[in-house]
């Protein structure tokens, strides 16, 4: 079987929207404690990719394997049901752009509500680990604040934190910075960073090419649905191999430099 | 005047019971309307056309009948069709169907307005689908849906009166009996008025509560 | 049922028709009137109203129409069904009619009264002009809605012995020992009249909505 060592083994994944090739034949892994960075033009599919990994979209071809378990696919090779998609999801913490919150929910209980109902924890633990993690990301003195009052900063903190809440294996996160206003994406990028720093296996859609270029172990660039160039971020910046990404660099260098400082 | 007022005092009895018909019927028809109203909605909105062609034929015929004349025909067309109820079944009947309709047209409207991205993350974080819809989609959809689902409750307190004509003993019927047979129209009457405006500032102190629950979350 | 019964029914629906659009017309300015006493605080009458729109919202047509044809001849006013049906009717009507006129009144953007304020308009003109087009504008689709629930209402009317649809279906059933066939006609008379009402309210909202959206 294939990638059991491997966090996140992807292989052979394609998907079309209509007759848009949105996904073609992408293929990479993911060890424990890396920090991928996926980087494109818009329209390359970065979205897509990631939210096929927990088959929030059905790829149309390929396989994709977290901890060893396939996603989307059971032991008889058919088509995953709900309770058995729900098992394999909670391996996997996803961290949206727009912080998909629940608004019924404090910030407290939006942490708890997952690790209760969907994993079955004990109240108890769940709302000691939840109180320690809105601690680590800063936002202890909110925890009775319903999301509606809360910042966008502050939301996607706690949408980290309610990832995390679920213990999971492998981290996504889609554009987690895109919905932010400027001076509040750093507050989000620092406690990615720290995650980073602490060996957690991420997978992030972004871009930010500071953070990137920091806090990555691996950046995966992604044009058209192919992965065109892949590789360590010092190497990718500074000696892009192909046009494409040569391209792609040369319109962000003006941002990284001018625009937006990555702190 | 007073007298007047007296004599509906000494028949309250009648009154009450009225009233405790009044709601009854409207609290057990509100909730199976919604009950059904909550299975019709994913009709209304399938992709099966037909299927939702059929529930929106039902939704928009039931928001063009008259209530009364609805009354009128599940009470005379069930005996036709060989099943016979009395008038406290086809008045619960009628009212329970025809409001089916507008909770159904209510969840809808409300489900419409619903922003994707919390039920998203619900499906991401493993909430498969009874857990989804009870713990996630359902305390928003009634935060939401609270104010016009109230209103539809006191329409359903109102119609219920129209079920005097099939002689159902409701809060009216009562007033109603009660005047024929002491002559004392404007107490009996005015006295039911204030009993069901009684009722529907209840349903709107409730209507209230949950739009102050709304409000702390918007 | 014959050919007869048939006519029967549509002259009681004749009877239906007129009745409800003399509601809508009295009550519509009436409904204006009293969500003008409201917004304008006036005093102790502003109190009033709001205790008749609380009271005539959750009262129920037949009730109300029981307690006017019977309860006024008692004090001594004598009325006959017709009146007492255009009476209730326009009662209930102008209390809803008042909720949607107050709405728009309250939504009302302030700084567009204080613009007719500082070029010197009076208060009358003012409203004529400016606060009037607009709110009609905004209410159309509230007012159109309670003109369809009015019709909805309108067989009750036979309660009180008014030959309208209902009375005359019901007068049917009872010689004929069919009650379901003029019922049904009955609905099917009713059911456009409602329908175009009801489209009548989508259209309007449709194309308020494109105007907005191009604005």
């Amino acid at each position: 079987m294939a990638g059991t060592s491997k966090v996140l083994d992807v292989a052979g994944v394609s998907k079309r929207f209509g007759d848009v090739e949105v996904l073609s034949d992408v293929s990479f892994q993911v060890d424990k404690g890396e920090t991928v960075c996926v980087l494109g033009p818009s329209g390359s599919g970065k979205s897509t990719l990631l939210r096929c990994i927990n088959w929030l979209e059905q790829p149309d071809a390929g396989q994709i394997y977290v901890s060893g378990s396939q996603v989307g696919v059971n032991r008889a090779g058919l088509v995953m049901n709900d309770r058995e998609l729900s098992a394999v999801r909670t391996r996997i913490g996803m961290v949206f752009q727009h912080f998909a919150l629940w608004p019924h929910l404090t910030v407290l209980q939006n942490l708890m509500e997952a690790p209760i109902q969907v994993q079955r924890r004990p109240k108890g633990e769940v709302r000691d680990e939840a109180l320690a993690l809105l601690t680590k990301v800063g936002l202890m003195d909110k925890q009775n604040v319903f999301p509606s009052r809360l910042s966008g900063g502050q939301k996607q903190r706690v949408g980290i934190a309610r990832a995390l809440a679920m213990r999971p294996d492998l981290l996504l996160f889609d554009e987690p910075t895109s919905a932010l206003d400027p001076e509040l994406v750093t507050e989000v990028l620092a406690v990615m960073r720290d995650l980073a720093r602490e060996g957690r296996t991420m997978v992030i859609v972004t871009h930010e090419m500071g953070f990137a270029r920091e806090a990555a172990t691996r950046v995966l660039f992604l044009d058209r649905g192919r992965v065109v160039e892949t590789g360590p971020p010092n190497v990718f910046f500074a000696h892009p191999e192909t046009e494409r990404a040569r391209q792609f660099l040369q319109r962000y260098a003006g941002e990284t430099s001018a625009g937006r400082r990555s702190a | 005047m007073i007298r007047d007022f007296g004599i509906v005092w000494s028949e309250r009895d009648l009154l009450l019971s009225g009233l405790a018909n009044t709601t009854i019927l409207s609290v057990l028809s509100a909730g199976a309307a919604l009950l059904l109203g909550f299975m019709l909605t994913p009709a209304l909105m399938s992709k099966r056309r037909p299927l939702a062609w059929a529930a929106r034929g039902f939704v928009d015929g039931m928001r063009c009948v008259p209530f009364l004349l609805f009354a009128y025909i599940v009470y005379y067309g069930f005996p036709s069709l060989g099943v016979r109820l009395d008038n406290w079944t086809s008045g619960l009947l009628a009212l329970t169907i025809y409001n089916a309709a507008y909770m159904a047209e209510i969840l809808r409207g409300a489900w419409a307005a619903q922003p994707p991205e919390p039920i998203e993350a619900g499906v991401a974080f493993g909430f498969s689908r009874f857990r989804l819809f009870r713990r996630i989609i359902l305390p928003s959809l009634l935060l939401a849906a609270g104010p016009v689902i109230g209103n539809q409750m006191i329409q359903i307190i109102k119609d219920s009166a129209f079920l005097t004509i099939i002689a159902l003993p409701e809060l009216t019927h009562a007033a109603s009996s009660i005047q024929s047979r002491h002559y004392v129209p404007f107490a009996a009457f005015i006295t039911a008025v204030f009993l069901y405006w009684g009722l529907c500032l209840v349903v709107e102190a409730g209507v209230s509560w949950i739009g102050r629950l709304a409000e702390a979350r918007r | 049922m014959s050919a007869g019964d048939f006519i029967a029914i549509l002259q009681g629906a004749v009877v239906t028709v007129t009745l409800s659009l003399v509601g809508i017309l009295i009550g519509l300015p009436i409904g204006l009137g009293l969500a003008l006493l409201r917004w304008g605080n006036v005093p102790v009458l502003a109190r009033i109203v709001a205790v008749y729109v609380s009271m005539l919202r959750a009262t129920p047509l037949v009730t109300l129409l029981l307690l006017l044809f019977f309860a006024l001849p008692n004090i001594g006013i004598e009325i006959d069904p017709i009146s007492a049906a255009i009476l209730a009717l326009v009662m209930n009507t102008a209390a809803f009619n008042c909720e949607v006129w107050r709405a728009a009144l309250m939504n009302f953007p302030k700084d567009q009264f204080e613009a007719a304020q500082s070029v010197g308009m009076r208060a009358a003109q003012r409203f004529r002009r400016i606060v009037l087009p607009q709110i009609v504008r905004v209410s159309l689709p509230g007012l159109v809605n309670e003109m369809s629930l009015l019709i909805k209402v309108t067989p009750v009317l036979a309660v009180v012995g008014v030959v309208d649809i209902t009375r005359a279906a019901v007068r049917i059933g009872a010689e004929t020992y069919e009650p379901l066939p003029p019922f049904l006609v009955a609905v099917a008379l009713y059911a456009p009249i409602v329908f175009f009402l009801v489209s009548l309210q989508r259209w309007i909202e449709r194309r308020q909505a494109a105007a907005e959206a191009a604005a």
